[in-house]
């Protein structure tokens, strides 16, 4: 089937009424779980998963999907209103979003965000129907050398884009991927910092982690300044971008989308690494390093864009492939596969309508999602413009139940009350948190490719160079690495990444 | 504020709400029901988890709701389950390792799966699959033992887990033909099949769910089936018998477990209600399409399942082919 004859079939299966009721529903939820930190859209759609058995399985797809693109673009409205990323992807929106914010540029912060996705959301949709069925030998390129060493990569990168000492990111790093180690060893069953309890035999959940560090740590460090701050939620003043706006954010947006489409093909790298390499590569080339973290635009722009492209191209090995390149993609999988549809390379023959409805359905939630975000922003706003008081309370609660729902367990609650303390020191000291929950991804991954590879190489580590897409990857890494213990560019990194903290 | 009297008021319907709560058998279900599933979502296991929860709220108008458990080839799912209520309202579908294998391949194993469980029933089952990748040096079982034998310790074969029946089918292979054999330990099927497609892994055992349409595709070629037969939806594929290895028969089932001392008229309802399913023609192809056979046997019989699957493995663990970990 051609792509026109396809996009044809898709749009009938997408403009159905309940398919659209049921877009339209997903993407509103999205949103709404987006907005609100600690609750996010692993939760809601393992809640939602029942549910959908009684729906035909396009609908079903079609509103998962919704819920899972939709909370990207929520997820962004919070870091720049509140400082508190609604979502993981977007915790480098809160950097430069949310200083906007601080200057009364939130309307302009919010219209780059939105802007950015839905063009990004625009390209990688198109993207899936041209390109889904090329790209799964692409994919499949990707053994175990190449994962561990573009793992490498994201860990190194993490390190250079945050801010203060690059020691301590690093010391943030290297505990990041201790907590992940906790656990049951997937290779010899051994458990590893486990203390003999049974709840720590699953390993840490970086939901967690991240909701206690993110989400409590930031109320705590907010409780103590109370009184200095009138209210944390920023005004959403004029909502058009300027023309000098414009102007600066046009680019990172094109360079975002591209970071987003290539990094949400490759399974297991999500559109977390996507949003942390647009804004490490921006602040890279700018030649206004300085500005970021102190309110530019492209720091805005660029990785909302890429979280936007990585959600919708992250699609492409589960739908051509059969492989859950996040937890989120598991999920939807589990959706497909009950209903009796195995993802994989016959879908696009066998089920044509629900293929094509899904990537139609994409587009028309983008559009959906761009009309909900930018003109009724005020209405996600009052969601969060709730003051203090109501607010924290309220954000606990969410918390709690968000990290209850994953396990339906009450440890889960307490480790994440234990990780907003420690957040709330880790702010004190001044250390960036975001290579300690990249590093709990991504460190035991790292470690499960590594030894992966060994086992298969039986213990040959020079496959990581003789693979060419391994060895560019670390090539790409060592020079990363050079670059920022190099006296000259760590002149230039220290001083744009140092921010008002 | 409330005061004492209300209080003890309140405490006394708590008391009589919890006892109602603890639902007479022949009430059951009452309320939603957590049905464990050993594995992440997208594998056989989990499928045949969905598809069991689904009969049973279709049957008995509560919702059976799915929890994954995954970790340590399913051992996390069984000690979650040991340790619930025996109450009919938490249950466990899962491949056997977590019901039966676990108790000898794990040495810290948290629970007795022959006496912290209550058998419901087995549900279905299905060959363990041999597959190779488009570029492995070998194609079939015969090829694969002479080239383990001129390239000693270069044959690697993945499994979608340490002490999974894929897992001890390779190490029943490698200790029958003399040989030795690199186990590659996946995190569940689906990884472990990106790595075959991508040629990065030359060989896989494992449930034939997700390898079918590959080999359909030309994607992956069958190597063996480790069925007594071959299977209908690949008859190509030899088995492994066939291929030199007379009398070699390893089926891989999937079945239903409760905590121990469930009641026996809740087992009743769950085992009536699998039973009924498994007999329509519906079922019978919906399995039949993942390379499943619908088998229901009795709590009895699938004790009687628990105990030869135990006794199979036992002697690989002896003869240090498993390594219990």
């Amino acid at each position: 089937m051609d792509i026109f004859n396809g996009l044809m079939l898709g749009l009938s299966t997408a403009t159905t009424l309940s398919n659209f009721t049921y877009c339209f529903f997903g993407v509103f939820l999205g949103t709404a779980v987006g907005v609100l930190p600690g609750l996010g859209p692993i939760a809601t759609i393992s809640m939602l998963l029942p549910f959908t058995f009684g729906l035909p399985v396009d609908t079903a797809l079609i509103m998962l999907a919704g819920i899972f693109y939709g909370s990207q673009y929520g997820g962004s409205t919070t870091a720049i209103l509140m400082n508190l990323p609604g979502e993981a992807s977007s915790v480098v929106t809160t950097l430069d979003g949310h200083e906007m914010a601080k200057q009364g540029k939130a309307g302009r912060a919010l219209a780059a965000a939105a802007i950015g996705s839905f063009f990004a959301g625009t390209v990688g949709t198109l993207f899936i129907a041209v390109a889904a069925p090329v790209l799964a030998g692409l994919a499949l390129t990707f053994g175990p050398a190449e994962y561990f060493s573009l793992i490498v990569l994201g860990l190194v990168t993490s390190m250079v884009l945050t801010s203060g000492s690059l020691l301590t990111a690093f010391g943030m790093a290297l505990l990041g991927m201790i907590f992940g180690m906790v656990g049951t060893d997937i290779n010899s069953g051994f458990s590893r910092y486990t203390f003999g309890s049974a709840n720590l035999l699953d390993g840490l959940d970086f939901v967690v982690i991240a909701t206690g560090v993110f989400g409590l740590g930031d109320v705590l460090a907010n409780l103590q300044n109370e009184h200095a701050r009138a209210a944390s939620v920023a005004p959403v003043s004029r909502l058009y971008p300027t023309r000098e706006d414009w102007r600066r954010m046009t680019a990172p947006i094109l360079r975002g989308t591209g970071i987003g489409v290539a990094l949400g093909i490759l399974p297991g790298a999500g559109v977390l690494l996507a949003s942390f390499s647009a804004y490490a590569m921006e602040k890279k080339i700018s030649r206004r390093p300085e500005e970021f973290g102190k309110g530019a635009i492209e720091g805005v722009a660029a990785p909302e864009a890429a979280n936007n492209a990585a959600a919708q191209t992250c699609f492409i090995p589960m739908l051509t492939l059969g492989l859950p390149g996040t937890a989120t993609m598991a999920l939807m999988i589990g959706a497909l596969v009950v209903q009796g549809v195995q993802p994989g390379p016959e879908m696009l023959t066998q089920q044509p309508a629900l293929f094509w409805g899904l990537v139609v359905s994409m587009w028309i939630g983008n559009l959906l999602l761009l009309l909900l975000n930018l003109p009724l922003v005020g209405m996600w706003a009052k969601l969060i413009a709730v003051p203090y008081r109501y607010l924290f309370p309220l954000i606990c609660v969410f918390t709690a139940i968000g990290v209850y729902s994953i396990n339906n367990n009450v440890f889960d609650v307490y480790l994440m009350a234990l990780f907003g303390l420690l957040g709330f020191f880790f702010r004190k000291v001044g250390a960036e948190p975001a290579p300690l929950i990249l590093a709990l991804i991504l460190g035991p991954m790292a470690e499960e490719y590594l030894r992966r590879t060994l086992l298969i190489s039986h213990g040959d580590a020079t496959v990581f160079f003789t693979s060419p897409v391994s060895l560019g990857i670390l090539a790409i890494t060592v020079l990363l690495l050079m670059s920022i213990l190099s006296p000259h560019f760590r002149k230039v990194r220290e001083e744009g990444l140092q921010e008002a903290d | 504020m409330i005061n004492r009297r209300e209080l003890i008021l309140l405490g006394g319907s708590a008391a009589v709400l919890a006892s109602a709560g603890f639902a007479r058998a022949a009430d059951w279900p009452t309320k939603q029901v957590t049905v464990i599933s050993a594995y992440p979502p997208g594998g056989t296991s989990d499928i045949i988890t969905r598809l069991v929860a689904d009969l049973l709220t279709a049957k008995y108008g509560q919702q059976f709701v799915v929890e994954n458990v995954a970790g340590a080839a399913g051992a996390l799912a069984g000690g979650k389950l040991a340790r619930s209520a025996p109450d009919g309202y938490t249950i466990m579908v899962s491949g056997s390792a977590p019901i039966a294998a676990n108790k000898v391949v794990q040495k810290s194993l948290a629970y007795d799966p022959q006496v912290d469980f209550t058998p419901i029933t087995v549900v279905a089952e299905s060959c363990a699959l041999l597959t190779a990748s488009a570029t492995a040096p070998a194609k079939t079982l015969q090829e694969l033992i002479a080239y383990a034998k001129a390239n000693p310790g270069k044959v690697n074969i993945g499994n979608p887990g340490a002490g999974t029946k894929g897992h001890i089918c390779a190490a029943m292979i490698g200790m029958q033909a003399g040989v030795e054999i690199n186990h590659i330990p996946y995190k569940g099927s689906p990884p472990l099949l990106a790595d075959l497609l991508g040629g990065h892994i030359d060989f896989a055992l494992d449930a034939p769910s997700n390898y079918l349409p590959h080999i359909k595709d030309g994607k992956i070629v069958g190597v063996a089936v480790t069925t007594a037969e071959r299977v209908s939806e690949m008859p190509e594929v030899k088995t492994v018998a066939e291929q030199g290895f007379d009398g070699f028969e390893q089926t891989l089932w999937f079945g239903a477990v409760g905590p121990k001392d469930m009641p026996a008229d809740i087992v009743d309802k769950i085992h009536t209600a699998i039973k009924e399913w498994t007999d329509t023609p519906a079922a019978k192809e919906k399995l039949k399409s993942l390379g499943l056979a619908a088998v229901v046997n009795t709590p009895d019989e699938m004790r009687g399942s628990i105990e030869r699957e135990i006794a199979g493995i036992r002697p690989l663990v002896d003869a240090g082919l498993v390594q219990p970990s």
